[in-house]
């Protein structure tokens, strides 16, 4: 009997990009990315990661990639899939936009196109987008199916018929079981995922990918949460540089730990 | 600036062709006549400067799409320049490169991405360089040189070896051959070794400008801490990213900035570099596009109409590094050069750049063959050129074409001319 894995992954545009990448227009509300590619969400890119240990350390596992949005990029997906997925399943659409659409409303269409890629035992997630940071639709995706989830795992193992994770805390982790199937949001600790060959990258190509728009789910677009933004301001960054005067180097370090004192920076 | 800041630029071309041809006064015959790669490759005008501005203003104007093969077109192209440089000859309102610049972060930001490049973006996150070769490794060719690390201590000059230079161990010796005359001239010389990284202008023609600005700030700081007044670089890519790209940027370096070429031609001319040894060869210098046309220094962007804008301000190509590498070869003992037929700002590609050697080496291949055969064509004994990718993709085509001419960093010429005896190999 094999395990049937589903890894959502979303793309964002790059968050390594410097401030500069990221034009704000305050008068027309939106941010555009200027000279960063989308990539895989990070912490998505973390619970493909899992998901490949999995398969690494057990029989007849398949993982299929889930991604949902406007304009998702093929090569990015591409370059997912290469590490070891065994199919693709897009839900494309103009009105998909990410940055429209409340958590709750992505997690409706995740949980929808869910239901089209067949049975599933495992549904990973990254614990938070790497864009809004809400960590809100993996939890909303578990509740519309119906099953148990578990958050920031840094650890992902199945064993017999339930899951098992390793789970952050502040000061640690503690371990989590819970009974198949199941959802887990993967945290950055799992480690990075692992970079495919080109070689692998260009012959994933015959991997099988369906793409499905939002007709083809089963759910009513009308009844999607909206967000509207209201304002958008870029926040204002200040630096205010002192200069420690002292006649002696032993001098100048005495006054800045006074003056760290009374900034109670120490 | 964005695509649309271009939009004059492109709905002005008026589909003259120009800008597939060398200037039409240094046409010199039908055989070398060309000047673009892409459109003397593929054919069809969507693979020149003005097909690819077409493309680029019906997409703008929503009449087309970007999808796969129209990116394709669009990346299928050196970045060389020399369309530009054709096209400024008779305009002075088209700025060609850009467009094609801002086409490919067009392509980019909308997810278009050529799987290659990307694979190299991620090798050059990874270790810092666009070969994907391990980081720690790129000071090793520095062993036993003696230089200063600037990780720990100031120096005037900083070398800063690039990517290629660093890793390739065809190319080793010119690399060594080239900081050991200048030790030998008594600079004081410092690298930055395994901490050394790319200069980030692969990522800026790619469309990955996002990555570009934090290489550009990574390098800039180096600069700083080392002190150096002067930077000096064989690598004749980073050579003109450093010289236009990052004062357009706004990082400033704050030190001169010097292609070796440059640095060695004026250490012969204060008579520290002394070229003693005959070399007997009769050569052709090929122009590298970025230390050529490529290599001109920025002066200021001009956002107003193109028409009013000062002659000194239009980037014609003619101000790049012509003079300092030809003065440098000819004051070797017994070399002789004979030039090619198009050369300085109109010279051919060598094929490697824009990303069409990691995408399409057999494009790269073509475009160096196309060159290697202009040269024999001079008669020459062999080419001599100021640039690794050039060196490694001429070497790479004549082994494979079989076509037999030697292929020389300028480097190598000083080193014998010097006596400096690290094996220069051709």
């Amino acid at each position: 009997m094999g395990l049937n894995i589903i890894v959502c992954a979303k793309q964002v545009p790059d968050p390594e990009g410097p401030p500069s990448s990221f034009e704000i227009n305050e008068a027309e509300l939106k941010v555009t990315a200027r000279g960063i590619p989308p990539v895989i969400n990070p912490f998505d890119e973390n619970a493909l990661e899992a998901a490949m240990r999995i398969k690494e350390s057990h029989e007849q596992v398949s993982i299929t990639l889930i991604s949902m949005g406007k304009g998702i990029s093929k090569a990015v997906i591409l370059k997912a899939v290469a590490v070891g997925a065994d199919a693709s399943l897009l839900v494309e659409g103009d009105s998909l936009d990410a940055s429209l659409l409340d958590s709750f409303a992505t997690a409706r269409l995740l949980a929808a196109a869910v239901a089209r890629a067949g049975g599933y035992d495992l549904v990973l997630c990254g614990r938070q987008a790497a864009d809004t940071n809400a960590g809100l639709v993996g939890l909303g995706l578990a509740q519309l199916l119906g099953i148990p989830a578990i958050t920031l795992a840094q650890k992902v193992d199945v064993a017999g018929d339930g899951v098992v994770v390793e789970r952050v805390l502040p000061d640690g982790y503690e371990v989590v079981e819970a009974p198949l199937p199941a959802l887990v949001t993967v945290s950055g600790e799992v480690g990075d995922l692992r970079y495919p060959s080109l070689q692998a990258i260009k012959a994933a190509k015959a991997i099988p990918q369906t793409v499905l728009g939002l007709a083809d789910l089963d759910l009513d677009p009308s009844t999607l949460g909206r967000v509207r933004t209201v304002a958008l301001a870029a926040p204002s960054r200040e630096r205010r540089c002192k200069m420690v005067e002292g006649e002696t180097p032993e001098e100048a370090g005495r006054n800045l730990v006074l003056a760290l004192r009374q900034d109670k920076v120490i | 600036m964005a695509l649309a800041d271009y939009k004059r630029d492109m709905e002005g071309c008026s589909r003259c062709s120009s800008c597939k041809w060398v200037p039409f006064n240094q046409i010199k015959s039908w055989r070398f006549a060309k000047n673009c790669p892409s459109i003397c490759r593929y054919n069809f005008h969507a693979y020149s400067g003005s097909g690819r501005m077409i493309i680029g203003n019906s997409i703008l104007e929503g009449r087309s799409e970007l999808n796969d093969s129209v990116a394709e077109i669009i990346f299928r192209c050196q970045m060389c320049g020399a369309c530009d440089t054709a096209c400024k000859v008779y305009r002075d309102d088209i700025d060609l490169t850009e467009v094609l610049l801002e086409l490919r972060a067009y392509c980019i930001e909308q997810g278009e991405l050529i799987v290659e490049h990307m694979a190299m973006i991620d090798a050059l996150k990874r270790e810092d360089n666009v070969l994907g070769e391990p980081k720690a490794r790129r000071g090793e060719w520095a062993q036993g040189l003696g230089l200063k690390d600037i990780n720990s201590e100031t120096c005037e000059v900083l070398f800063h070896a690039g990517c290629r230079y660093s890793y390739d161990p065809d190319l080793r010796d010119t690399l060594r051959g080239q900081v050991r005359l200048m030790l030998q001239a008594g600079v004081d010389l410092g690298i930055a070794g395994a901490e050394e990284s790319c200069c980030g202008g692969r990522a800026y023609e790619l469309g990955y400008r996002g990555e570009a600005e934090n290489y550009a700030d990574d390098l800039l700081s180096r600069v700083k801490a080392s002190g150096a007044r002067t930077l000096v670089t064989p690598c004749a890519d980073g050579y003109a990213h450093l010289k236009f790209l990052y004062p357009r940027m706004g990082k400033e370096l704050g030190c001169e900035v010097l292609h070796v070429t440059q640095y060695l031609q004026r250490l012969a001319q204060q008579g520290k570099l002394r070229l003693r040894e005959s070399v007997p060869l009769l050569v052709t210098y090929h122009d590298p596009c970025h230390l050529g046309r490529m290599g001109e220094p920025f002066l200021a962007d001009w956002r107003e109409d193109k028409l009013q804008r000062p002659m000194s301000l239009k980037r014609s190509g003619r101000k790049g590094i012509f003079d300092e590498p030809r003065d440098l070869l000819t004051s070797i003992p017994g070399v002789e050069l004979t030039e090619m037929e198009r050369i300085r700002e109109y010279s051919w590609c060598c094929g490697a750049g824009g990303g069409v050697l990691e995408a399409w080496p057999d494009f790269a291949l073509w475009t160096a063959n196309e060159r290697l055969e202009e040269a024999k064509a001079t008669g020459a004994e062999a080419l001599v050129t100021a640039c690794p990718w050039c060196v490694r993709v001429f070497r790479d085509a004549a082994a494979e074409s079989g076509l037999e001419l030697p292929v020389y960093d300028l480097a190598d010429l000083v080193m014998l001319s010097a006596g400096i005896t690290e094996t220069a190999r051709a």
